[in-house]
């Protein structure tokens, strides 16, 4: 017998190159016009391809069209992963069985009936979805609707839209003459850095200003990197405005001094169109909203605009939408512990780094930290599997297509809390006139925050763009668990040298009585006296957990001081 | 002889984010062979993606000619010839193949890792360049900064790229050194 084995398999399944090629273009390659990764605004373009009988992946369009981060690459994996949450199940004997949906919804019913229901939805929805969901909650008595969004994100649109700037989409970027880039933009958002490059292609000396107190990617790239105490920010901001010889109008603020955050401040202002990108991250600073109005009304005074590089890409529409609707916030809805807890689609105690709360039931696709401690778990479909309108980069307002359909028997989330509400003996909710989900929300201006100074090792934690949020999702990804199946722990030299740290040594990381491993990178960028851990991940989010500030109606996690042990 | 190719991935350095987006797009496509690595340079983390040298060390140095230059000129390692002995990449002048991912070796088929190694190369996705004359491999149409291009030395040269090592480095590998 000559030739290549693969050509006489009796299956034809071997295949050669030239084989898999024309299978793979010709026949199972799918365009799929439209669709999009919902993980963040840049709404990259992605391409269906099947890779088996029932095997789905997510490709990059062919042709380079701006790109597609790992976080979407993974979303394919998540639509066949082996974990995917298919079927409700009940917690009994410690231990999973599987359970139908009346049985969770006459479960859901009696709890509402005795204590009220809270159901929190992940804001990361098209608008459809939020529309069901907040309908339903309104016709079913005794539940309310809160709209979950990343604590610190919430409070840093909030900041934005008093603050009175234009957004900017990624694709405009290119158009600006300066950057002023705070926290990591570029890992929440990696599509932002192009237009960034592409402008400082054409004119080497465009400044880029960047207040980053962890040293993250877009730090590397300054012309102006801005020392900044963590949790500071504000403050830096503030000194910057100064700089430019914008006057901001905040109560109680203190401009404090930093020649740097002047320096770059003088630069600024001589551009004509600067771009202000920001990036809200976990356990940064309590005062959020603070920056964001600052940022905002920095980039308004200068004739700029202002691109917010959230964890999903509805973010703003949901913070918008749940205004006008009357949702509860989050603050409110987790002090409220005497009602039952219905979380649909989001790992709301991963994304807190809380534990031991009581969960009455919690929809997701995939397992996370929400589900581990639900009396019920539900399937739920994943942001890939939902087609709805989404509001793109603050401004572009996108049809979406779902890149699969989900799975048989698995529920959108406005369909699951229909099924829920209708159980509880909610009536067929009237359609109420919809207000304009993408109208901009009058807020007032915020009051500043006094922020202490922490004293020892300062945790941060930065912006990964391989996780999306706390990676309650794509966590899963078996490409970031073979590249990092211990989170990164970011040093300075001088205080790796001071603890005896060595590059790449698994260390222990402890605050707030709890602790992981991690395994620390040694990086002149980062700057003395923080230690910066993957803020997509939920067992490091633990080390810094929110709290809430009921006074201000605020969710918020301050920086804390960590050990390190070799 | 097979002609060479033109295009080549050309890494343009002062833009890459190091954001992966290249490995995870490999990974995803080429199952248990990812072909774009990362080290760290100093404090720098670079993609290390195949050079497709038109004097290929790894071609002259694979036992059993798993490695070889196929019709289009790309060079490629023919799955169910790879023994997967690793002279290839201990032959590579620049490290760009890759053995493991994250302490795990690649290309293993059974998950103990202890059968049917081989060795992952990178084909330039074949099954994408192929179909569209326009198209360009997964890890430069995933890099959302731009820093990734499929460009010939005429395109680098027109775009101001100065390819690391000089052009000669595909003719003569070692002259870098």
């Amino acid at each position: 017998m000559r030739g290549p084995s693969l050509l006489f398999c009796p299956f034809g399944r071997l295949p050669t190159g030239a084989a898999r090629t024309s299978k793979v273009v010709g026949s199972q390659q799918m365009l799929k016009a439209g669709a999009c990764c919902t993980l963040c605004p840049a709404g990259c373009g992605v391409q269906r391809v099947q890779a088996g009988p029932d095997v789905w992946r997510i490709d990059p369009p062919l042709r380079d069209t701006g790109g597609l981060c790992p976080r979407g690459v993974t979303l394919g994996e998540l639509l066949n992963h082996r974990k995917r949450i298919l079927w409700p199940a009940r917690r009994e004997d410690g231990g999973w069985r599987q359970a139908t949906m009346d049985d969770v919804a006459s479960a859901v019913a009696a709890a509402a009936r005795e204590r009220g229901v809270t159901v929190f939805l992940d804001a990361n929805v098209p608008c459809e979805q939020l529309s069901a969901a907040a309908s339903w909650c309104r016709a079913w008595p005794g539940a309310k609707l809160c709209l979950v969004l990343e604590p610190a994100e919430e409070q840093l649109l909030l900041g934005v839209e008093a603050g009175g700037a234009e957004h900017v989409g990624e694709d405009a970027l290119a158009d600006c003459d300066g950057f002023l880039i705070v926290g990591d933009a570029f890992a929440a958002n990696p599509r932002a850095s192009r237009g960034v490059f592409l402008r400082r292609t054409e004119q080497a000396r465009t400044p880029i200003i960047s207040i980053d107190p962890a040293g993250g990617t877009a730090a590397k790239f300054a012309t102006h990197a801005v020392p900044v105490v963590p949790g500071q920010e504000a403050g830096a901001l503030a000194a910057l405005a100064a700089g430019a010889g914008v006057r901001i109008d905040l109560a109680g603020l203190a401009v404090p001094k930093n020649p740097a955050a002047r320096a770059a401040g003088e630069a600024l202002a001589r551009c004509e169109r600067p771009a202000v990108l920001l990036a809200a991250e976990h356990g940064r600073t309590a005062a959020w909203r603070e920056v964001g109005y600052l940022a905002s009304q920095l980039a308004a005074a200068m004739g700029g605009q202002i691109a917010c590089e959230t964890a999903g890409a509805n973010a703003l529409a949901a913070l918008r939408y749940g205004a006008k609707q009357g949702t509860v916030g989050l603050a409110e809805a987790l002090a409220d512990r005497a009602a039952a807890w219905v979380v649909v689609g989001c790992d709301l105690l991963g994304m807190l780094g809380w534990t031991g709360v009581p969960i009455l039931a919690a929809a997701a696709a995939m397992p996370n930290e929400t589900t581990n401690a639900a009396g019920f778990v539900l399937p739920v479909a994943l942001p890939a599997e939902m087609a709805g309108t989404f509001l793109l980069s603050g401004l572009r307002e996108a049809a979406v297509e779902a890149v699969l359909p989900p799975p048989a028997g698995v529920p959108t989330p406005g369909e699951l809390i229909e099924k829920l509400a209708l159980a509880a003996g909610a009536g067929v909710p009237v359609e109420p006139d919809e207000p304009a989900p993408f109208e901009r929300l009058a807020c007032d201006p915020p009051a500043a925050v006094a922020c202490a100074d922490p004293d020892g090792l300062v945790l941060l934690f930065g912006r990964q763009a391989a996780q999306a949020g706390c990676g309650a999702l794509t966590g899963h990804g078996a490409w970031q668990q073979a590249v990092a199946p211990l989170p990164e722990l970011r040093l300075s030299e001088a205080d790796a040298e001071a603890m005896g740290v060595a590059p790449l040594a698994a260390v222990g990381v402890s605050a707030n009585g709890t602790s992981v491993r991690a395994v620390a990178h040694v990086s002149r960028q980062t700057p003395r006296g923080v230690a910066v851990l993957p803020e997509g991940s939920a067992a490091c989010r633990r080390l810094a957990a929110c709290e809430i500030d009921e006074s201000a109606g605020q969710v918020l996690a301050r920086p804390a001081v960590v050990e390190i042990t070799p | 002889m097979p002609e060479v190719i033109e295009r080549r991935v050309l890494v343009d350095l002062d833009r890459c984010i190091e954001c992966r987006s290249c490995a995870a797009a490999c990974y995803y496509s080429h199952a248990d062979y990812p072909a774009v690595g990362f080290a760290r340079a100093g404090w720098a983390l670079l993609p290390m993606i195949c050079r497709q040298c038109k004097a290929a060390a790894c071609v002259a140095a694979c036992p059993v000619e798993a490695m070889v230059r196929d019709a289009s000129g790309v060079v490629r390692r023919g799955l169910f010839r790879c023994i997967g002995c690793g002279s290839c990449a201990r032959a590579c002048p620049f490290g760009v193949i890759p053995n493991e991912l994250g302490g795990t070796p690649v290309g293993c088929r059974s998950p103990e890792g202890l059968t049917g190694h081989q060795v992952a190369k990178c084909d330039l996705c074949e099954d994408r360049t192929a179909a569209d004359p326009d198209a360009v491999p997964r890890c430069v149409a995933a890099c959302p900064s731009g820093a990734l291009q499929f460009a010939d030395e005429h395109e680098a040269e027109q775009q101001h790229l100065q390819v690391v090592g000089g052009r000669s480095t595909a003719d003569d590998l070692f002259k870098r050194r």
